[in-house]
């Protein structure tokens, strides 16, 4: 039994260590470079030669910032001032177009969240002076917005001096930031873009046809926003309806598009000398989305892979296993009644255009539909 | 041309003239704001600031006033080294002029820095690496050699005519006997001092030049250059001879005296090798580095610099090289005051217009307090200087041929 | 007798020269203290963190006993629409300029003396009154300056500053490093106050190794110059920056020390005291050779 024990100790302590010395087993499964952690090619155990931190999106985190704690309390270093009440939900929020929970959580390999001071030593007199002690962390996290948000570098809008604080006071700025929340973010119908490319000089960018449409996160293409690209600080009216001048180079330009439009598609798709038209399925494919295609996500049919494959018209190419016997056709709002249910598709749909009117010319003469119907309408 | 032309004689000629109230003035007036310096700062009365820490009293009293009294070891180096005689009638009013120049100077650093009362420190704390450090030592050291020199003058002005006032008057026997201890011990090593004044005067006339150097891209490029010593040094040397003929055909007219054109004359011909060696040096410098393309711009640089070039060099170089001019008493004045202008814009140009510091918010304009004390110094020398040759043998007049032995030769063989 | 007469004077020469030369051993020694420490401290300042809070100026005045107002009172933005430079009453101050890019994002920039690697000002200093110490700190002892301002007109970084309003000991005023909390320990009042860590105290070494560390992995974020690396032989304060250091009223300066030229020519005129000495040598020789020969034209006349 006691033998047993000590296996068990000491099988857990190696295990353990092991844990640690491994924090994530199958980072290296991560969709990483290796460069981004590591400075030499082959990293061993010995000498895993790792960069001092990354701060890139190797982080794990994630979590929708509506479920994030609603306030936290930092109070590591009080000295001169109090604790400092951070409404975290609301920052997390905040950070959603820019950049993520990694946008302050940038090193995080997998595993639990790690705390600022497990980096970022908490002296400022130090042997290692590569990183940011933990009062210089700290502040570059929030002092690096908040003074292009409010132009105040003043201690007093986040700290308390200590003398001044009393108990109820502690209470009522933590009561501050309680249920508040971020506004809705306000979309754009489109951008129109000036260039100065000779495909065109204009590019109408339909920003609610990709995200409603074409289903993209915020993310996938703002990055590291500062919030006053949408809160104007300076007050300057900047009206939607304008037209934005570009002066980036064409890689940054087209960075974002790249990443979905190939680079073989013919420029004139986007670059116009006039103001293009939003995205139309009928127009750009000559098929018309019905009611019952037109809120797919794109990948429904087009698949996953980008540029998006050609699809058929013909309804068999997705609903491939569509016959007679299997398709209920209420499905489509009409119950067919008993003498039209055991008819043929082709019956009615002339040649298989499902698109057309159905015909009732084939056994009743001067029958129109939908004027006479074979059956009952059903809701879906 | 011997020793019979050589007769210093105290100049008798009354002291005040309207001329002299009015120099009084000017210099009552600089002691005024110079009474301001000292109760309440140098901000006080200068125009000074962090941009720009020297302006006119480094500029004038001290650079310009080292190079205007550069007529004392010029001519003790022609007089006395080169031994040629015929030039004795003009050593001891060129002494006088260097002695007092540089008692000014003395009194100029004193005034300027911030801490007079620490003027001393130099002598205890040594920087060998600091150029004004070796200004700052030549300076004392020659300044006292030139007293040293001075002295005999001083001897042979109370030998035998020593009149204490009152009670004193016991004393005057042993006075006068070490006063002929002291002419008796110097007439013997006075060979000495004379060549240590030459060598001090190379080595700081130069550094002063050097002073400058460490201000690097603060300094415009039409002076800035690594041989600014050299041409400091040779500046100092052109600008001897003209110094002296300066003040020479002043103090004649002055004092009512006839000119001694045959030497003054003599003097100025070798000024225009001298002119033109500088010249020379300055241009190539010039050409070397390529400046001449700021003289293109039009400002306050380009301007200076070509004036400076044009009136204080070639033109006066020019003027040396013609015979007419160096018999004309008129047209020697007109060329030697051109030179003597020369440098002074040269050292004003190089400490203050050339200073052109990174961070400037205006540029530097001596205030009415500074121009007083510069313009009272000023009138103070011309003052003493009138005062010493009224009552010292220092101006020889050429008329009487019975003269007494002139007292700083090499006289270790005589007996 | 003209025998006699040279032997004399040469004697005479010969005992000035060892006079003068005596004089010049010491003086080849004497001078202030110049160490160029390996270890040398040093600062780095990156611009693209400072977010111009100028709580280190605040810091600096309070360290240095300066009167420092209340810290909430350096929370006026309105000051930093003029330039300022660093005078006597405050040893550092920050200077904001524009983003270029980004109106709301201005860059500030902390201005105080670089410690240089080879200051002019201890190579200028009359008195030597200027040091540089081990740790990297120029110094200037109170105690030994005249007040000339030679090092006002050295510096290429127009740093020293003057008291012109007093008549009695007017000050040299000049970041000092905070040489006297270093010596206890502690860190430079204006790097310890530093709420973003703009400034990072550190071996010199080290900072430059951190410097060109940070702009290769944000090679967009930073231009690749690392101020004060090489500029002017290298200063102990080293700075980092979004944009040209031009815009940000750097003075452009070579690699070359300061006190280079100046030092270099003051040794070729005094090198070891021969070239006066042996001037002086051959003037007396000029002398006693035209003095002899208008003696033997005299003696031949007669």
């Amino acid at each position: 039994m006691k033998k047993f024990l000590v296996l068990l100790i000491v099988s857990f302590l190696i295990f353990n260590l092991q844990a640690q010395q491994n924090p994530s087993k199958d980072h290296s499964k991560l969709k990483l470079d290796c460069k981004t952690c590591h400075v030499c090619d082959v990293p061993t155990k010995d000498d895993p030669c790792l960069v001092l931190c990354p701060r890139e999106r190797i982080t794990t985190v994630y979590q929708k910032a509506e479920e994030t704690s609603e306030l936290i309390v930092i109070d590591q270093l009080k000295d001169r001032y109090g604790p400092v009440y951070f409404s975290h939900r609301l920052h997390a929020q905040m950070s959603n177009m820019s950049g993520g929970c990694e946008n302050c959580h940038h090193f995080n390999t997998s595993g639990p969240i790690l705390k600022c001071n497990s980096c970022h030593e908490p002296n400022r007199k130090r042997e290692d002076v590569r990183l940011p002690d933990l009062k210089g962390a700290y502040h570059r996290q929030c002092m690096d917005c908040h003074r292009e948000w409010s132009h105040e570098t003043g201690c007093n809008s986040c700290h308390e001096l200590k003398k001044n604080i009393k108990d109820t006071k502690q209470e009522n700025s933590a009561k501050k930031y309680v249920g508040k929340t971020h506004p809705v973010v306000l979309e754009p119908t489109h951008i129109t873009y000036q260039t100065n490319s000779d495909k065109g000089k204009l590019v109408t960018f339909y920003h609610d046809d990709h995200t409603k449409k074409f289903g993209l996160n915020c993310i996938s293409c703002h990055k590291q926003e500062s919030c006053t690209k949408c809160h104007d600080v300076t007050k300057k009216s900047d009206s939607s309806k304008k037209i934005v001048s570009t002066k980036k180079t064409f890689e940054a330009q087209h960075k974002n598009c790249i990443n979905c439009h190939s680079k073989n598609e013919s420029c004139n798709n986007c670059h116009s000398n006039k103001i293009l038209e939003p995205f139309d399925h009928a127009k750009k494919t000559g098929w018309a989305l019905n009611k019952f295609h037109i809120n797919l996500s794109c990948s429904k049919c087009h698949g996953v892979k980008i540029p998006y494959k050609k699809v058929d018209s013909s309804c068999s190419s997705c609903h491939g296993s569509w016959n007679n016997e299997n398709f209920k056709h209420s499905k489509t709002g009409l119950q067919l009644d008993e003498t039209h249910s055991d008819l043929s598709c082709e019956d009615c749909h002339i040649d298989k255009n499902y698109s057309a009117k159905p015909s009732c010319d084939g056994c009743h003469e001067g029958y129109v539909y939908p004027k006479q119907k074979p059956g009952k309408s059903v809701r879906k | 041309m011997s020793h019979e032309s050589v007769n210093p004689v105290p100049i008798k000629h009354k002291y005040f003239t309207p001329g002299v109230i009015a120099l009084a003035i000017v210099a009552v007036n600089g002691l005024v704001f110079l009474m301001g310096r000292f109760f309440f700062g140098l901000g006080a009365v200068t125009n000074l600031n962090n941009q720009y820490p020297w302006g006119l009293w480094i500029g004038v009293d001290v650079a310009a006033g080292v190079a205007l009294a550069a007529g004392g070891f010029t001519t003790a180096a022609l007089g006395h080294v080169m031994h040629r005689e015929e030039y004795h009638a003009i050593v001891r009013p060129a002494l006088l002029t260097a002695m007092l120049g540089y008692t000014f100077v003395a009194i100029g650093v004193f005034v300027d820095i911030g801490r007079w009362y620490f003027i001393w420190h130099p002598l205890l704390m040594w920087n060998g690496n600091s150029a004004l450090f070796e200004v700052g030592i030549c300076v004392m050291i020659y300044m006292t050699v030139l007293y040293i020199e001075f002295l005999p003058i001083f001897t042979e002005r109370f030998i035998g005519k020593v009149n204490l006032p009152g009670f004193l008057s016991i004393l005057n026997k042993p006075a006068d006997k070490v006063l002929r201890i002291l002419d008796k011990g110097l007439s013997k090593t006075m060979f000495i001092f004379i060549i240590a004044g030459v060598v001090l005067s190379t080595l700081h006339q130069s550094s002063l030049g050097t002073l400058m150097v460490i201000a690097g891209p603060k300094m415009h490029p039409l002076w800035q250059t690594p041989i600014l010593p050299l041409l400091f040094l040779l500046s100092a040397v052109a600008v001897g001879f003209p110094m002296v003929i300066f003040e020479s055909l002043i103090a004649s007219r002055s004092l009512k005296l006839k000119p001694e054109m045959h030497i003054l004359s003599r003097l100025g011909s070798m000024i225009a090798p001298l002119l033109g060696i500088y010249l020379a040096f300055k241009l190539g410098d010039m050409f070397i580095r390529k400046t001449f393309v700021y003289l293109g711009e039009f400002n306050t640089a380009s301007i200076m610099f070509t004036i400076e070039l044009l009136f204080g060099v070639i033109i006066p170089l020019r003027m040396f090289l013609s015979p007419k001019v160096l018999k004309s008493r008129p047209l020697l004045f007109t060329a030697s005051a051109l030179v003597v202008f020369g440098v002074l814009l040269n050292r004003i140009n190089n400490f203050i217009v050339a200073y052109n510091p990174p961070y400037s918010t205006s540029s530097y304009f001596p205030s009415f307090g500074e121009i007083s004390v510069t313009l009272g110094f000023v009138a103070l020398l011309v003052l003493a200087y009138r005062f010493i040759v009224l009552n010292f043998p220092v101006i020889s007049l050429p008329t009487k041929p019975t003269a007494p032995k002139t007292k700083f030769m090499i006289r270790g063989e005589e007996k | 007798m003209p025998d006699k007469s040279r032997r004399d004077f040469l004697k005479k020469t010969a005992a000035i020269g060892a006079g003068i030369t005596a004089l010049s051993s010491p003086n080849a020694k004497a001078g202030p203290e110049n160490i160029l420490s390996p270890d040398r401290m040093g600062v780095l300042v990156d611009t693209t963190v400072c977010v111009g809070c100028r709580n280190c100026e605040w810091a600096c005045k309070d360290a240095h006993g300066l009167p420092a107002g209340n810290l909430e009172t350096y929370e006026d933005r309105k000051i930093l629409e003029t330039k300022r430079r660093p005078d006597h009453t405050a040893l550092t101050v920050v200077n904001e300029y524009s983003h270029g890019k980004n109106s709301n994002l201005p860059v500030d920039v902390k201005v105080q003396c670089m410690h240089c690697d080879h200051p002019a000002c201890v190579s200028a200093c009359i008195v030597g009154a200027f040091s540089k110490h081990e740790n990297g700190t120029v110094t200037w002892d109170s105690d030994m300056c005249i007040g000339c301002r030679y090092c006002m007109a050295a510096c290429p970084f127009q740093i020293p500053a003057f008291e012109y309003d007093k008549a009695l000991h007017p000050m040299i005023m000049k970041c000092d490093f905070c040489f006297d909390r270093t010596k206890e320990g502690k860190l430079p009042a204006c790097v310890s106050i530093c709420p973003v860590e703009a400034l990072t105290y550190g071996t010199r070494t080290e900072l430059v190794k951190i410097a060109r560390d940070r702009i290769k992995r944000n090679p967009d974020r930073y231009v690749n110059h690392v101020f004060g690396e090489y500029e002017v032989g290298g200063t102990s304060w080293l700075y980092l920056a979004s944009k040209d250091f031009v815009e940000l009223d750097f003075p452009m300066l070579g690699k070359n020390p300061a006190p280079g030229v100046s030092e270099s020519i003051q040794h070729g005129i005094f090198a070891y005291f021969v070239p006066p000495v042996s001037l002086y040598a051959l003037l007396g020789g000029i002398m006693w050779i035209t003095k002899r020969r208008k003696e033997l034209e005299e003696e031949g006349k007669i």
